[in-house]
């Protein structure tokens, strides 16, 4: 576009050389002969640049540069004056009123054309900086108002500049009217006036604002951008801090004297979505923790099952192994014993190697045992019941080595799905390693009742097991005063063949074997050593609100799945022991030992 | 009265031997052993048991193999059978035998009261 300019001076010759000394040069060339008509042809025409003659007879040349810097309409046009005066103070005084330059009669036409076309290319250059600033600020504007976090430009003094639409919707317009160090809650304003202050290290502040009276939401606060420039909104809906600002389109101006230096940029976010977020993922994470204890559960039996389940084909082996030479020796003996005659000795010997046989035969069955302990024939049942019929069983032993038993089972314990056979073999475990521990004299207690787990209480097994601090369990104590057990072997109980008895006396598989079912009724057992007094101290645990468990019936009555390694007769499945074995039932033992 | 004839199938020499024993000391039964349970069944067609007794777990072919076979076979399927295990218990079997799905099974290690008390259950004697 070609730039145009006016020309003011009262002579006309003047006017006449400044016209030829410009014209042919691609300028639009206006003229006024004084400053009234300079300033009437100023609005209405626009020109870019005025050459303005300073000494005229209806309006001087500095007065009409104030009023055209006066309005905004005409502010922009650039103005050079001309002037015979050429003292400093008079150049000055032009310049801090706008113009661009000062250029003194008589002058050079050369020098003129020469000044013009710099200023014009300055203007020019001036022009396109504002038209890309404007683009820039519309993309701001455009980026600002979209944005859901809010954005608050403060000046140093801990004024608002501007807000985005977001901010404002978040904040409050209320809140973003008053000075930071009214803002609430207090700590809030007090961090971000001391960042503002650069008194603080850090430059990130989060601040919860939910107790706010301003702001009804919970956001997050975070302090963006320390000593930057704060960018001045025109799309903002709050105004400049100071409205006097100046209005260069150019943007020309010094960040060390700008309003905002110093200042800072808030980035408001709602948490609201990410309160949302949390809440979601703490639920995922209780169902995370519900399937993993269920999980540890669940592979706690997997390891249960391959235990026994190598046990089980060691067994299988040992068993098919050893009773085949005892049946050999069982036989030969009662051939020998049909065939002989014995005198007494030989017959005592006869008696001895027979006690020996059944002796081993009953390790081995033990053990066969012990490898089919792999499922249950659940039917609800009393704890309380079981213990009392386990007890008539050793009565007579426990009468025999002066044993007193307490027990103190609570009333009115839900009935639990039990095997009771097995159950039964657990008890007598128990009851057995009590009485082998105190051999003659002592105490046995035993006690039931539902008890809330505290966390600190829990033994390596109940852990194991997946019993957790606060759960409602069936306990069963069983504590004797015998010797206790001794560090060294607290671990090693469970372990098969552990035994501290005489050879020939204990197998050591009593307690295996005893945990084998307690797991397997989705129970634990610990034991320990009693805190108060001699001897040993055990916990059973069961769940109080055990679901039935599907009954299985291939298990451990089951020839088929007894035994990896022996293929039994596929249709055996239904076997069940014999349920007269073992005496059940108060009925045949009236209870009260 | 004729004596009755009853085959051991058994892997174990010594065991098929210490049931002869007591079985023939009877005097009541001719008994042969058979320690190769493959050949088991041409014994049994040539032998003409009343009674078999068939140890459960045998290399080559098992007690159950045995049976399913003597059963199939038109000239064998009356002969009665007894399977012997050292893996069921004697808890399982109750006292002496244990009838499982018709089967009738007796323990290792096994008393002669026992041996001689199923044979005569079985043998109708
Ligand atoms: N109440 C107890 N007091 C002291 N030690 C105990 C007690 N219960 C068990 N033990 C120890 O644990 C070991 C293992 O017990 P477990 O019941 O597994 O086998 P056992 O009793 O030795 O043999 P079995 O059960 O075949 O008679 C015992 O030998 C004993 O040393
Ligand atoms: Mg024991």
């Amino acid at each position: 576009m070609t730039p145009s300019i006016l020309l003011v001076d009262d002579i006309p010759s003047n006017l006449r050389i400044l016209y030829e000394s410009l014209n042919g040069r691609d300028y639009r060339l206006l003229i006024a002969n004084g400053g009234a008509q300079a300033l009437e042809i100023a609005r209405r025409s626009h020109p870019d640049l005025m050459l303005l003659d300073v000494m005229m007879p209806d309006l001087d040349g500095f007065d009409v540069c104030r009023q055209l810097k006066a309005d905004p309409a005409t502010a922009t046009i650039g103005v050079i004056f001309l002037s015979a005066r050429d003292a400093a103070a008079d150049k000055v005084r032009g310049l801090a009123l706008g113009g661009v330059d000062y250029v003194t009669k008589p002058f050079h036409p050369e020098e003129i054309a020469a000044r013009v076309a710099i200023h014009c290319t300055i203007l020019r250059m001036d022009r396109e900086l504002a038209s890309r600033n404007r683009q820039l600020e519309l993309v701001r504007d455009r980026i600002l108002s979209s944005m859901t976090e809010g954005v608050v430009g403060l000046d140093a003094g801990g004024q608002v500049e501007f807000a985005n639409p977001a901010a404002t919707a978040l904040l409050g317009a209320a809140m973003l009217d008053l000075p930071l160090a009214a803002w609430q809650p207090p700590d809030l304003s007090e961090t971000v006036g001391r960042v503002l202050g650069g008194q603080d290290q850090f430059t990130v502040a989060e601040l919860d604002l939910a107790a706010t009276g301003t702001a009804p939401l919970p956001v997050e606060l975070r302090v963006a951008a320390i000593n930057a420039r704060p960018l001045p909104a025109p799309a903002s809906p709050r105004p400049p801090a100071d409205p006097a600002g100046q209005p260069h389109p150019g943007g020309g101006d010094d960040p060390a004297d700008a309003p905002g230096a110093g200042g800072a940029v808030l980035v408001v976010r709602d948490l609201r979505e990410r309160q949302r977020v949390a809440a979601a993922l703490a639920e995922t994470n209780n169902a995370l923790r519900q399937s993993h204890r269920e999980l540890k559960v669940a592979q706690m039996q997997l390891i249960q099952a391959a235990k026994l389940e190598t046990v089980g084909q060691l067994a299988a082996g040992v068993a098919h192994e050893v009773k085949n030479p005892l049946a050999v020796i069982q036989l030969g003996m009662d051939f020998l014993e049909q065939t002989l005659t014995l005198d007494q000795t030989s017959a005592t010997v006869f008696a001895d190697m027979q006690q020996a046989l059944l002796r081993a035969d009953t390790v081995v069955r033990g053990l066969l045992d012990f490898s089919r302990e792999r499922g249950l024939d659940l039917t609800p049942d009393s704890l309380n019941r079981l213990i009392n019929v386990s007890l008539q069983l050793v009565r007579h032993e426990l009468v025999q080595r002066n044993i007193k038993v307490i027990t103190e089972l609570a009333s009115a314990l839900p009935e639990q799905p039990f095997d009771a056979d097995k159950m039964q073999q657990v008890l007598l475990n128990l009851f057995m390693n009590a009485m082998h521990a105190m051999e003659r004299d002592g105490t046995l207690r035993i006690a039931t009742g539902l008890h809330r787990l505290r966390d600190e209480e829990l033994g390596p097994q109940a852990r194991a097991a997946g019993f957790l601090g606060g759960d409602l369990a069936l306990r069963l104590l069983i504590e004797d005063s015998g010797p206790g057990i001794a560090a060294d072997h607290l671990d090693r109980l469970f372990d098969p063949y552990f035994s501290t008895k005489p050879m020939g006396e204990g197998t050591g598989l009593g307690l295996s074997v005893t945990r084998n079912i307690v797991n397997l009724h989705r129970g634990s057992i610990d034991i320990g050593n009693r805190d108060s007094g001699r001897g040993a101290r055990v916990v059973l645990l069961f769940h109080a609100d055990a679901a039935p468990l599907p009954p299985t019936r291939d298990g451990a009555t089951s020839i088929a799945a007894a035994v990896a390694g022996e293929p039994a007769p596929a249709t055996a499945q239904s076997v069940s022991s014999p349920p007269t074995e073992v005496p059940r039932g108060e009925e045949t033992h009236p209870a009260g030992g | 009265m004729e004596k009755k004839r009853i085959l051991l199938v058994d892997d174990e020499p010594a065991l098929t031997r210490m049931l002869r024993l007591n079985l023939e000391q009877t005097g009541r039964f001719e008994v042969r052993e058979e320690n190769q349970s493959t050949r088991a069944l041409a014994t049994a067609r040539e032998f003409r048991p009343d009674l078999i007794f068939l140890d459960v777990m045998m290399p080559g072919m098992d007690g159950d193999e045995i049976a399913e076979h003597l059963e199939q076979d038109p000239r064998l399927c009356q002969v009665k059978y007894v399977f012997l295990t050292a893996i069921v218990t004697k808890r399982e079997t109750g006292r002496g035998t244990a009838e499982i799905s018709g089967q009738t099974f007796l323990a290792k290690p096994v008393r002669r009261e026992e041996l001689l008390q199923v044979v005569d259950d079985l043998l109708g004697l």
